[in-house]
């Protein structure tokens, strides 16, 4: 009585009018859902019954050309189901799980549809699986290598997070040398039985995964919390000193070659403003309030200096007051780092804003902010 | 039937080509009212003589083929492969009309692109949905202190200005078309643009890249005025605030406006009763980070992103139509009380986002964390309007 097509729209109708419900009732009253849901539902009702009145358009005649053959045993209404089960899922739990649901469904939608469509290409079901892998196999094979690959190296990156830095790179050292080795070997020797490639293979992820899982477990090494605890990498220290923490690595930080604002150099000694668009130097600079602004500090002067942004003070508590500075690492002679103010009050009457170079007396721009 | 359509094809077209004609086209592009826009002119003049006699050419060629060789049940021509001679002049020709165009359009982008020869620089934010204008301090125009305004561009005439453009939140683009072509204010980045009038005399233009639900309303004018009366407008613009006299109605307002709009408004000088100096804090209340500094808001005859006028009808009309010798006196006369534009400074005051739409619903902002994109229906009562109408007016 159901024609084939009638009960894949009918089950779409059904999932849809339960989500439909499921929505209204335990997500959110909105609109653009529900009507976007109630859509869904109404569309395919219709198909339905459109199918339902035909008989999916068959004029009562077998298909000719369909294999006599049973069709082949698939994964995919499985997984279809559980793409299905988590969708629904994710809507009241989280919406990663939604994700993953629709992906599977996806899936499972490309993955059937071209299964179910290649059984019926001819009689002949050799020729029908051919059919199917040449369509599926090049979007198969990358997205099961990438997937894979996105396993290892998670793996990997937990690992080199939990061990101590040196045994991390000893680490990568001796695991890029293994898979060379391997590499190596599956060359030289390409009679090597299928079974024990494989198991090399199989053997070195699965190891790789279950140390990521172990060291997941352990947790990120020591100096790593304490850093993220004490904020080294947000906390910035802007004495004229070298700071432990704030000034590692200077020269690795990212500079920028467009979008600067106004370049403040310190050029033997003396602090020059050259502001996009005005001739010559400055000695004060104009900055449109709650607007980001970037400056790149060039230090051409022998020593390493930073660039220091007095931008007043703010209130944090009930009559306590912050003091507002921003800077740049410590930079060496010849290199620049950029320093991006956004000050959305101007300065009180009397004290402006200044740039500063800290062991630097007498050197200082006035930051104007009208 | 066929009269008919012939009727109403030539009916449409002359209404289109009549509607080139019209006298009341501030944002005509093609009258230029400075160098920058000459520069462009002088390009897209023959440019467009070109291409316009070519399309016409063409047309009419392929009018000719249709109608000459249309089947007329004779038999199939000759058909041959090619014709090496014509097609090579055929593409030669164009070939060396584009590259003349070319050259032309290059020498062009870079005479607009000059910045060498500024004479003044001003800062140009968009937000949404209007333009704020900052005037960096420049000794040689008076600019002592940095001015700012929004809405109305002010430069002195026959001068070369170069604007810094920038966004504080989405892209926005900035152009007068009679002073120059238009060019971007993108966040995080300084475009910059050369704009010059050469006679006094006020310019509209409109933001060209579409910024969100009011972009139809963030406009901008320009307002060119003599080497003097600009001196006049900056001095006016640096003069100090002053408290309205005790007991007047516009005190009452002062009072008003310090509870209701300086938590986003920035009157420059304003100081409460125990002498501290009021500090907006539009970056708490707005996404922009910013809201229009009305210190001055009276010496400006537009608000809200050029969209209203502050000037009722014949006053306005007294300002735009002046000559370009009594135009500066007019416009720094400002707006007084006999001129100002009552109906729509109130219904901005009682309810903003009736009359410009803007995001400003204070129970659809979690999104944003409770900050508006524009100004909010404040709620005020209507003996709340009068007293900050008669405030607003002395800030001139
Ligand atoms: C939550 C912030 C906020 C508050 C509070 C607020 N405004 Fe506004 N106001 C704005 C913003 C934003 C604009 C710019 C709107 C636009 O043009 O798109 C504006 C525009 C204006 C303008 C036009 C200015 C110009 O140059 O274009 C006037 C006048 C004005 N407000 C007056 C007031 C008064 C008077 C009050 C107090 C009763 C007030 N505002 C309170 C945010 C605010
Ligand atoms: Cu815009």
């Amino acid at each position: 009585m159901f024609s084939t097509g009638s009960k894949y729209f009918f089950g779409i109708t059904f999932l849809g009018t339960i989500a439909f419900a499921i929505y209204m009732l335990l997500i959110s009253e909105s609109a653009i859902g529900g009507t976007a849901l109630f859509g869904l539902v109404g569309a395919t009702a219709l198909l339905t019954g459109l199918l339902l009145f035909t008989r999916d358009g068959s004029n009562g005649e077998e298909g000719v050309a369909a294999s006599a053959a049973a069709p082949t045993k698939s994964i995919w209404p499985l997984i279809a189901a559980v793409g299905t089960t988590l969708l629904l899922v994710g809507a009241i739990t989280s919406t990663v799980v939604t994700l993953l649901g629709v992906v599977l469904l996806l899936a499972a939608l490309v993955e059937w549809s071209v299964l179910s469509w290649s059984e019926r290409a001819s009689s002949d079901s050799a020729y029908n699986a051919s059919l199917r892998k040449r369509l599926l196999n090049p979007i198969e094979f990358p997205v099961l290598a990438a997937v894979g690959l996105g396993v290892v190296i998670l793996s990997f990156s937990r690992i080199t997070l939990a061990v101590n830095k040196s045994v991390g790179a000893i680490a990568f050292i001796v695991l890029g040398s293994l898979v060379l080795a391997a590499g190596v070997l599956f060359s030289v020797r390409p009679n090597l039985k299928r079974g024990l490639v494989s198991g090399i293979c199989v053997l070195g992820v699965v190891g790789i995964v279950a140390a990521g899982i172990a060291s997941a477990g352990v947790g990120i090494r020591e100096e790593l919390v304490l850093a993220k605890e004490e904020g080294h990498y947000m906390h910035q220290e802007c004495g004229a000193e070298k700071s432990e923490h704030f000034d590692k690595l200077p020269l690795e930080g990212v500079s920028a070659t467009a979008s600067v604002d106004t370049y403040i150099e310190l050029i033997d000694g003396k602090l020059v403003a050259s502001v996009q668009g005005f001739a010559g130097s400055q000695q004060s600079i104009t900055v449109p309030r709650s607007n980001p602004t970037n400056i790149l500090f060039r230090n051409k002067t022998e020593g390493e200096y930073r660039l220091v942004a007095n931008l007043g003070s703010k209130t944090v508590a009930d009559g306590v007051k912050e003091e507002v500075v921003h800077c740049t690492q410590l930079i060496e002679q010849g290199f620049e780092q950029l320093l991006t103010l956004n000050i959305p009050k101007p300065a009180e009457a009397g004290k402006p804003f200044t740039l500063t170079v800290p062991g630097l007396a007498g050197q200082s721009i006035e930051v104007i902010v009208p | 039937m066929r009269r008919r359509v012939v009727g109403v094809v030539s009916g449409i077209a002359s209404a289109l080509f009549l509607s080139g004609c019209a006298t009341n086209a501030p944002q005509d592009t093609w009258q230029p009212k400075g160098p920058n826009a000459e520069i462009i002119d002088n390009l897209q003049k023959p440019v467009f003589a070109v291409a316009g006699i070519i399309g016409v050419i063409v047309t009419v060629a392929v009018i000719i083929a249709v109608i000459r060789f249309r089947d007329k049940g004779q038999p199939i021509p000759h058909q041959s492969h090619g014709n090496p001679a014509l097609e090579i002049t055929l593409t030669i020709i164009p070939a060396l009309i584009l590259t003349v165009v070319g050259v032309f359009t290059f020498r062009t982008v870079f005479d607009l692109a000059k910045t060498s020869d500024t004479e003044m620089i001003i800062n140009v934010t968009g937000q949404q949905w209007w333009w704020e204008y900052d005037y960096p301090v420049q000794n040689e125009f008076g600019i002592t202190q940095p001015i700012i305004t929004s809405g109305q561009l002010v430069i002195p005439a026959g001068t070369k200005v170069l604007l810094r453009q920038t966004s504080r939140d989405v892209i926005h683009s900035y152009w007068i078309p009679a002073l120059n072509g238009k060019r971007d204010a993108v966040p995080g980045r300084v475009h910059l643009n050369r704009i010059e009038a050469d006679k006094p005399g006020i310019y509209a233009g409109q933001c060209t890249e579409f910024c969100g639900l009011s972009h139809a309303n963030m406009r901008m004018e320009a307002v060119a005025l003599s080497k003097a009366d600009f001196a006049k407008w900056v001095a006016n613009q640096l003069k100090p605030y002053t408290s309205p006299a005790e007991n007047t109605l516009a005190k009452e307002g002062e009072t008003v406006f310090m509870n209701q709009c300086v938590r986003c408004h920035q009157v420059n000088g304003m100081k409460r009763a125990d002498g501290t100096p009021v500090i907006a804090a539009p970056d708490e209340n707005i996404v922009s980070g910013a809201a229009p500094n009305l210190s001055h808001l009276m010496s400006r005859n537009t608000f809200a992103g050029a969209t209203f006028d502050l000037l009722n009808k014949s006053c306005r009309e007294d300002v735009w139509t002046a000559d370009s010798e009594s135009f500066g006196a007019k416009y720094l006369s400002g707006v007084s009380e006999d001129c100002l534009n009552q109906k729509d400074l109130r219904g901005w005051l009682r309810n903003a986002p009736a009359m410009k739409p803007m995001y400003a619903n204070p129970a659809l902002l979690t999104s944003t964390g409770g900050k508006y994109r524009g100004m909010p229906n404040l709620g005020l009562t209507e003996a709340d309007i009068e007293k900050l109408v008669a405030y607003l007016l002395t800030l001139k």
